[in-house]
């Protein structure tokens, strides 16, 4: 398919042009994960903060807590709160998840599972990192700001996001780097859109590309039409904020003409709805490419998924209403929003049922990538099914806002990203790096983490059954909620319990760069085209660009000789 | 505080936890109103639905992992799934989901929403009306008084403490001064954005007496979880009683020309 020669050029020498202004995707991604881990680090220990007030409240937080507040003898004060709910939102979504997900994976999956030499705007590609660099500082920078970072939560809502709630310089660099963001993952999209049309290898049709790249491929779809409206809505933000504008002040705060708060949050969530599908959908494709192979079996209905995958890309465009029923839209906006929000089951359902179809009588190997994509089965599932209850408007009238939510949208947006995540790490580590991550010391990080986010999150979906609101400082003032302490000190256990697992990654992670043992050329015995060449992916990945011969998940072929897989590149037994 | 104090403080909130069984602990607040059941209900039958999906998720899940592992069935089945027996197993599944789920709570909902939340009461003299103002971090609530009228100066004016009667329709009409909030009242399963700039409604009414919370459930800032009002809610004899009283104090007691007292608006008929 290739519509031109990919040119080869000489191995960069230095270490500026080896791993700092790097053009190779497959650096880049490298680059893309380590920024995501330290990001997924800071996030972390801000919700184990976040957990910590709401177990404990005036409890100083341990060992760091009389570093981080002094003046509050180490106990977190409530702006101090708001600014970390909202950090901790921003950071992990934009800047954990979106360059782990979508920076490192993408990058790192989508040339050398489609046989290509590298991105085909590799400068793009260097550009889109160094933005997303930029973009970490302004975030960062915004917490050393006079009064502080941003503190209007990761949706920041006008008013309070305007200079009438938040009067820092940190709101407005929140806003600055959360455009730049855009920038960078707008970039990145177009790079993988064209990348994907234009460089798959001769042979490899659009059916014949590994579900991973299926995933990515909707993402930077979705990331390339919508990251610009929300880019929009933060600079129409901005203007409000530093020009003087009225494009979302109304009531006694605008002192002149008047805009409309709601307006903003119909623009942030014609963004923010395609968003979460925008961090699940690679997740989906990496889960759907390794229950296949660990499976030992093809794909279940491998068509159908990606289709269904398509489907819900495009349901996903037309349902952000449901965020916003309290805000009391017109009868037939809600009703449409709650109509068009149930057909996702739809296709949801499908490639529920081919996941299952796909470990129906396969072989399965319980290898750590694979436990993580049955995780991902497991808490999509609960996540998925528990979003029926906000979709309903008339539900949604009592869990708006509550912890219902927060654990609804962490099971789907963090618990199974983070769990995909894991699975495609702990599965690519050896292309990524040649050598293997331990597989006992990854067994360890999955039943932790899994005991771990069932407890925080199905803990949260509880005590928002019973009626906690979210981003409360301390919950405990309301007499309903009194009761509810033993089980928010029970999530706060589990939290910590589930940031200790972690260790176990990174130990293993890093340990392994070093210490692991080689890795083969295909460790997993699977057929995708990366796993024909050797690892660590060498210097321009394919010596001849391959040629495809059949689909990417041919598996346990009855015809086959000496071994059950066959490579992408052979011709089908 | 030290690690010591801490765990004690562990075994006393656990020693607690005893008091109240699991299932009480997470019931959610006493519904009064007499709608409050709908939004129940329908979780209920939510829940009942999802799980019976989310069973055979794990049915599927925990019975191929235990079933198909590779030291019992080390051939794997060379299929694709795209026969027309797999097609139509899958489509059956989907078609199910969306049949028995997603139709089901969809219509109840749509139902409930239409015809009661949203099914606004006549507004006769019986109805109390209630204008709610949301300002960082208080409410403020309005009663029209004796005239009707809102925004005069016989209007009884509550500072987070809002009292209504039970057995009487209430509408309120809810707005922000500075930011948005939430108008939550958990007792009644509502709740309704307040907005600057826009005046939003919700109607509930109430049939149990007794103290209760309003919450604000919009992030408003940093006191957020400090926006509490209280509720009373009275017999209709105890709140004209209240209000007559309220009344009688107003006239006396409110000095006529802060103009900060008018914050009210004219009482938006319906249609």
């Amino acid at each position: 398919m290739a519509f031109f020669e990919q040119h080869i050029h000489d191995a960069p020498k230095t270490f500026l042009s080896k791993y700092v202004i790097s053009f190779d995707h497959k650096v880049i991604a490298k680059q893309f994960l380590w920024y995501g881990i330290i990001f997924l680090g800071i996030g972390g220990m801000m919700a184990l903060m976040i957990r910590w007030t709401l177990a404990f409240p005036g409890e100083p937080f341990p060992v760091i807590g009389h570093f981080l507040f002094p003046n509050t003898n180490g106990v977190v004060p409530p702006d101090t709160y708001a600014m970390l709910f909202t950090l901790h939102g921003t950071i992990m979504i934009f800047y954990a998840i979106t360059p782990i997900l979508i920076g490192a994976f993408g990058n790192f999956c989508i040339p050398l599972m489609i046989g290509a030499r590298d991105m085909v705007f590799p400068t793009l590609n260097m550009l889109s990192f160094w933005l997303a660099f930029l973009s970490a500082v302004l975030l960062l920078a915004s917490l050393f700001t006079p009064l502080g970072g941003a503190a209007g939560g990761w949706v920041s809502y006008p008013t309070l996001s305007t200079t009438i709630g938040s009067p820092g310089v940190g709101q407005t660099l929140w806003c600055l780097a959360i455009f730049v963001l855009g920038v960078s993952s707008t970039m990145g999209a177009v790079n993988y859109i064209a990348t994907i049309i234009t460089l798959r290898a001769p042979g490899m049709g659009y059916f014949d590309m590994p579900l991973t790249v299926w995933g990515l491929w909707l993402t930077a779809i979705l990331n390339a039409l919508f990251l610009p409206v929300l880019g929009a809505g933060v600079m129409l933000l901005i203007f409000d904020r530093v020009f003087g504008t009225t494009f979302f002040l109304a009531g006694a705060a605008a002192t002149s003409g008047s805009g409309d708060p709601v307006l903003f949050q119909h623009v942030f969530w014609i963004f923010g709805h395609p968003e979460v599908y925008i961090l699940i959908l690679p997740a989906w494709g990496i889960v759907s490419d390794l229950l296949s192979f660990f499976a030992r079996k093809p794909a279940f209905g491998a068509r159908s998924t990606a289709l269904s995958m398509t489907s819900i890309t495009i349901l996903s465009t037309v349902v952000y209403g449901h965020h916003m029923y309290t805000t009391q839209m017109s009868p037939l906006l809600t009703q449409s929003f709650m109509m068009l929000t149930m057909t996702i089951s739809i296709p949801s359902a499908v490639f529920f049922a081919n996941w299952l179809g796909t470990i129906w009588k396969g072989a399965i190997r319980f290898s750590t990538p694979m436990l993580f994509s049955l995780g991902v089965v497991f808490v999509f599932g609960l996540g998925g099914l528990t979003g029926l209850y906000l979709a309903t408007v008339s539900t949604d009238l009592y869990l708006h806002d509550t912890y219902f939510v927060v654990g609804h949208f962490h099971y789907t947006m963090a618990a199974s990203v983070l769990l995909g995540g894991f699975a495609g790490t702990y599965f690519w580590f050896p292309k990524m790096f040649g050598r293997m991550m331990n597989e006992t010391l990854g067994k360890i990080h999955f039943w932790i983490s899994m005991l771990g986010l069932n407890g925080i999150f199905m803990g949260m979906m509880i005590v928002g059954y019973a009626g906690m609101h979210r981003r409360i400082y301390n919950p405990f003032v309301y007499e309903y909620l009194q009761k509810l302490i033993p089980i928010n000190m029970f999530i706060t256990i589990s939290a910590i319990t589930m940031g200790f697992g972690q260790l176990f990654f990174v130990y293993n992670f890093v340990n392994s760069l070093w210490n692991g043992p080689k890795a083969s050329q295909n460790p997993w015995e699977v057929g995708t085209l990366e796993w024909t060449i050797p690892s660590p992916a060498p210097h321009y990945n394919f010596d001849i660009i391959p040629v495809v011969k059949c689909g990417p998940h041919e598996i346990g072929n009855p015809n086959l000789k000496g071994r059950d897989f066959q490579y992408q590149t052979e011709e089908l037994a | 505080m030290n690690l010591y104090s801490l765990y004690f403080k562990f075994i006393m909130i656990s020693a607690k936890a005893s008091e109240m069984s699991f299932w009480e602990r997470i019931k959610p607040p006493v519904d009064i109103s007499t709608n409050g059941h709908l939004i129940d209900s329908l979780f209920n039958l939510t829940t009942y639905l999802i799980l019976f999906f989310f069973v055979l998720v794990c049915l599927g899940l925990f019975g191929f992992s235990y079933l198909y592992h590779k030291k019992k069935h080390p051939v794997a089945l060379y299929v694709h799934g795209t026969s027309r027996k797999h097609i139509a197993i899958v489509v059956a599944i989907a078609t199910l989901v969306f049949v028995v789920i997603d139709m089901q709570i969809t219509g109840i909902s749509n139902h409930d929403y239409m015809e009661v939340f949203t099914k606004w009461p006549k507004e006769d003299a019986e109805v109390v009306k209630v204008e709610v103002l949301g300002q960082q971090w208080a409410w403020n609530f309005r009663y029209a008084g004796k005239d009707g009228i809102f925004n005069t100066e016989d209007d009884i004016v509550t500072l987070n403490d809002l009292r209504l009667p039970t057995n009487k329709k209430i509408v309120f009409q809810v707005t922000a001064k500075d930011v948005i909030h939430s108008f939550s009242l958990p007792n009644t399963r509502q709740k309704i954005d307040a907005m600057p700039g826009r005046v939003s409604k919700m109607w509930v009414e109430l049939t149990k007496t007794g103290n209760y919370e309003v919450a604000c459930a919009q992030i408003c800032g940093t006191f957020h979880y400090r926006m509490q009002a209280k509720l009373k809610v009275y017999t209709p004899e105890e709140f004209q009683k209240w209000q007559d009283e309220m009344s009688y104090r107003t006239t006396y007691a409110v000095e006529k020309e802060n103009a900060d007292l008018y914050w009210g608006w004219k009482w938006i008929a319906n249609n």
